[in-house]
């Protein structure tokens, strides 16, 4: 619990720390953060062509796509915002770039997921929250439990982009592939879930855990169901111990570049 | 020197380094098929729902075969706004003014080689995945040459509209902000991921003034239901939209120009 207390404290510093860093930059910062939210703000619109057509697309009605959108951008961006360097972890892990950050006393993985913020991550919170407050008017019970389940979204991000960086240690260069498999994470994450059956239903609730935003978090938000917001944090810690387990395993495997990297 | 030769040069020589890049064909072909399953889901799900044979005018196997044409086009845009910021923030546009070539022009040329062996494979890529998933395209050889003839003005077009915003950046910090919302814009007003068939009377109407639809829409329409009279009606709205931007870009490139101070070196 200490160490849990500790690692918290941690976090905080360095999301101080980098906010400071993107403020020297302050236009730049404000600049990629407003074209996340317009780009967000263009799927919004998307659905709400469609469903200004089709009201009900097999039981979901432009409130839940809303919701989904909300709680994946905010989740979405909660996680690179606070952990940016899980976006690059690929690349560190290919270019043998992980010499430095385990120079440190602190543990290697969450230390280094922490040392970057990504300034665009931003607007996707500031979106996801302000879309959800604006168009779905929720209580605050809502809202709570909103907050809740955006962090648990957040935490299976961040847990799925160490699974799929892992893959490095295991394939080499694997951000080819790493990026497309992410791709397909993030695509089916930002459709109904009431689209899929069988077999990719199947799918998306193991190999691309998709179904713990597209599902369980719509369904908890719908109806303030506890049993739904439950099963999405299952999902998400569970993601995110298989993404810590493979980056582990495969640390066993890494090899030094042999790059000389200053930390500034 | 700045013959048409030239260019057609410069276009075939981006067009044949660009080739070396298939390995990108394997990426393209998850994205596009992990995009055009989705859309087959929710469009079967759409069109079982509200019981109809056609919406938008278009059978199911049309719209998914509108959507891969749609997909096609816009995945293939090349970084042409980066590249024109580049040159015009560091000053490397004056190494371009030495060459007896106009700059504009060279780099239209270079997008249209680069863009042409891209949507090539995206179209390659969507046609197969558009066959497995709901069969062979329902089209006429007629469908196709029509939709041909209309994305090389497409493509002009749209390479008119990145020069303008690429050229701000003689003024701007960074134009990666504008270029965003102009994709953005392209993709959901131009009818990407919905026809404008399906779109509000309202929309549809403010929508015939501005050039997004001449961009993507209009060509992939003409690839599911061909006609003679659509298609001269958009290659006069491309040309007309390329005549309008392309003014705008020379008044902004004219202006650019004029701020670079060279010191050699």
């Amino acid at each position: 619990m200490r160490a849990l207390i500790d690692y918290l404290r941690l976090a905080r510093m360095y999301v101080g720390l980098n906010l400071r860093a993107q403020l020297e930059y302050r236009g730049a910062f404000v600049a990629q953060m407003a074209a996340m939210a317009v780009n967000d703000a263009v799927w919004v619109a998307f659905w709400s062509l469609f469903f200004s057509r089709f009201p009900v697309l097999h039981g979901w009605k432009v409130d839940d796509v809303i919701t989904l959108w909300a709680v994946a951008a905010a989740g979405f961006g909660l996680a690179h915002a606070v952990c940016g360097n899980a976006l690059v972890l690929a690349t560190v892990i290919a270019e043998g770039q992980l010499d430095v950050w385990m120079l440190y006393p602190r543990a290697l993985l969450p230390h280094l997921l922490l040392g970057r913020m990504s300034a665009s991550a931003c607007g996707d919170v500031i979106f996801g929250v302000a879309v959800y407050l604006a168009f779905v008017r929720p209580d605050a019970a809502h809202i709570a439990l909103f907050a809740v389940l955006a962090a648990g979204v957040a935490v299976l991000i961040v847990g799925f982009d160490v699974l799929s960086a892992s893959l490095g240690f295991y394939l080499g260069n694997s951000a080819t592939l790493t990026d497309q498999w992410r791709f397909s994470m993030l695509t089916f994450a930002t459709y109904p879930a009431t689209l899929f059956r069988g077999a990719v239903k199947l799918v998306l609730f193991t190999a691309i855990p998709a179904a713990f935003i597209n599902l369980f978090p719509v369904r908890a938000l719908r109806s303030l169901s506890l049993a739904d917001a439950a099963l999405a944090l299952v999902g998400a810690l569970a993601v995110a111990a298989a993404g810590a387990a493979a980056f582990h395993i495969g640390l066993r495997r890494y090899q030094s570049g042999n790059l000389l990297t200053m930390r500034g | 020197m700045n013959r048409p030769s030239v260019y057609l040069h410069v276009g075939r020589t981006a067009a044949r380094s660009h080739l070396a890049y298939l390995g990108e064909v394997a990426a393209r072909a998850t994205f596009l098929t992990v995009l055009l399953y989705i859309f087959l889901q929710l469009w079967r799900i759409t069109y079982a729902e509200t019981g109809a044979d056609r919406l938008g005018g278009f059978t199911l196997a049309q719209m998914l075969w509108y959507l891969a044409m749609t997909e096609a086009i816009i995945l293939s845009a090349p970084p042409v706004t980066p590249a024109i910021d580049q040159d015009a923030r560091t000053g490397g546009i004056a190494v371009h003014l030495l060459r007896p070539i106009s700059y504009p022009f060279y780099r239209l040329w270079v997008a249209l080689g680069e863009q042409l062996v891209r949507f090539a494979l995206n179209a390659l890529v969507g046609a197969v995945l558009a066959t497995a998933l709901v069969g062979p395209a329902p089209l006429a050889a007629r469908g196709v040459a029509m939709f041909l003839v209309a994305i090389p003005l497409a493509f002009t077009l749209d390479f008119t509209a990145h020069l303008g915003i690429g050229l701000c950046a003689f003024w701007l910090e960074d134009t990666s902000g504008l270029a965003l919302l102009y994709r953005r814009a392209t993709m959901l007003l131009g009818g990407v991921l919905l026809p404008i068939d399906l779109f509000p009377a309202g929309l549809r109407s403010a929508l015939a003034f501005l050039p997004f639809r001449d961009v993507v829409y209009g060509p992939a329409h003409l690839f599911v239901q061909p006609d003679g009279d659509f298609l001269v009606r958009l290659l006069v709205r491309q040309a007309t939209g390329v005549a309008a931007l392309g003014l705008v870009a020379a008044a902004v490139y004219r202006a650019g120009v004029r701020r670079i101070h060279a010191h050699g070196g």
